[in-house]
């Protein structure tokens, strides 16, 4: 396991598809400012003041974090980033999650932006960090060749369409619920 | 046996992501079958009153209790009914563009905002928004008259009570594109015109 962990290819894999994950997040926020500002007011954990400002420092905290995992020589700072941004997002998310305050838009892109507040969220958050971890690995020394790279492309490819499957169904969910209990 | 392994390795790629693109495309496809399947929690299909005919009749309290609001039926102005949540992004972030239409368009229009839950929660969103300038509706029955499966969503009726334009509801664009649906089913051209005049005016 520990052999696997840090081939390079993996490594790449995991960063390259966590990077994409952070700027595609970043630019539906910084795009649709108005519904973030929005969504930062409903998780009720910043004055209203400090929200306008919130909510544009994380979204480019968050691009940040994607170009720096890109980047070799910046991956280091890249991957502190990623967890800074992720971190603050899980916090944001459990402290609503424990009070019970679920019932809201996680403002957190996903599906259409219906995604609501749910556990899920957290693992999934939680994955990502690993996904971050892995990526910032520097990985084996050993010759790449050719074939490598289609696996870091389709690797990356892979778990992007993973995550944005699992996104949806995590969108879903909610509505699943509402039919079964409504039935 | 090196070539072999490739071939089979790039197969299998193409069939690993041709694999999750179906899986995301059927999650997506369920996702709108819930949306259509469970609009506000009852169990309906989406047909709703058409547009065209008239708008079903509701005569409900105000959120604060000091008025009753009369939807559907002959009225002097038309009537914009628009369906909003306190947990809801987007209707926030069309507030704004609401208040602006409400005073510009004030001589022929009066905007209506239509809710359902909780009391409470509701008055603290109407008090914190700021929404005085509005009647708020808090009502399951107007959502399920009016097959509301999505938010925020809006209906425009003209002065006899007639549906002239609804839908979903993302951005100032879709909202405009209401009224000029409105406008749109003015009798003549010179009459569409005229209206356009009226409105730069405004």
């Amino acid at each position: 396991m520990d052999a696997l962990l840090i081939d390079p290819v993996l490594a790449r894999a995991c960063g390259s598809a966590l990077a994409v994950i952070l700027l595609l997040g970043a630019w539906q926020k910084l795009r649709d400012m108005a519904v973030f500002e929005a969504a930062v007011e409903l998780y009720r954990l910043l004055p209203d003041r400090m929200v306008p400002l919130f909510a544009r420092a994380l979204p480019m905290l968050e691009a940040a974090a994607g170009a720096a995992l890109l980047l070799e020589s910046t991956r280091g700072i890249g991957l502190v980033l990623a967890l800074v941004v992720l971190g603050i997002s899980t916090g944001g998310v459990l402290i609503n999650l424990l009070r019970g305050h679920t019932d809201i838009d996680c403002g957190c892109g996903g599906a259409d932006g219906n995604t609501r507040l749910s556990w899920a969220l957290p693992v999934r958050n939680a994955v990502l960090m690993l996904l971050a971890v892995a990526g910032a690995q520097a990985g084996l020394a050993r010759p790449l060749v050719w074939v490598d790279f289609i696996t870091v492309a389709g690797g990356t490819l892979a778990l992007l369409g993973i995550y944005a499957a699992g996104n949806q169904l995590l969108a879903n969910h909610p509505r699943l619920m509402q039919l079964r209990n409504g039935s | 046996m090196n070539e072999a392994l490739m071939i089979s390795n790039a197969l299998l790629w193409v069939a690993v992501l041709a694999a999750l693109i179906g899986l995301f495309a059927l999650a997506r496809q369920i996702g709108v079958l819930y949306e259509r399947v469970a609009p506000m929690g009852a169990l309906m299909i989406d047909t709703g009153p058409k547009v065209g005919e008239p708008a079903p009749s509701f005569e409900l309290p105000t959120l604060t209790g000091n008025a009753r609001v009369r939807i559907g039926g002959a009225a002097d102005k038309s009537t914009l009914l628009f369906f909003l949540s306190p947990t809801c992004p987007v209707c926030k972030k069309l507030l704004p563009i609401l208040r602006s239409v409400n005073e510009t368009e004030r001589s022929w229009l009066r905007v209506v905002l239509a809710s359902d839950g909780e009391q409470p929660e509701h008055l603290a969103f109407y008090e914190k928004a700021d929404l005085k300038p509005f009647p708020y509706l808090l009502s399951q029955d107007l959502g399920i008259g009016f097959h509301v499966g999505k938010l925020p969503y809006a209906v425009l009726m003209d002065e006899q009570g007639r549906i002239t334009a609804k839908g979903l509801v993302n951005s100032r664009e879709q909202l405009e594109s209401l009224f000029t649906a409105k406008e749109l089913g003015v009798a003549s051209v010179q009459d569409f015109i005229d209206h356009q005049h009226d409105h730069q005016r405004a």
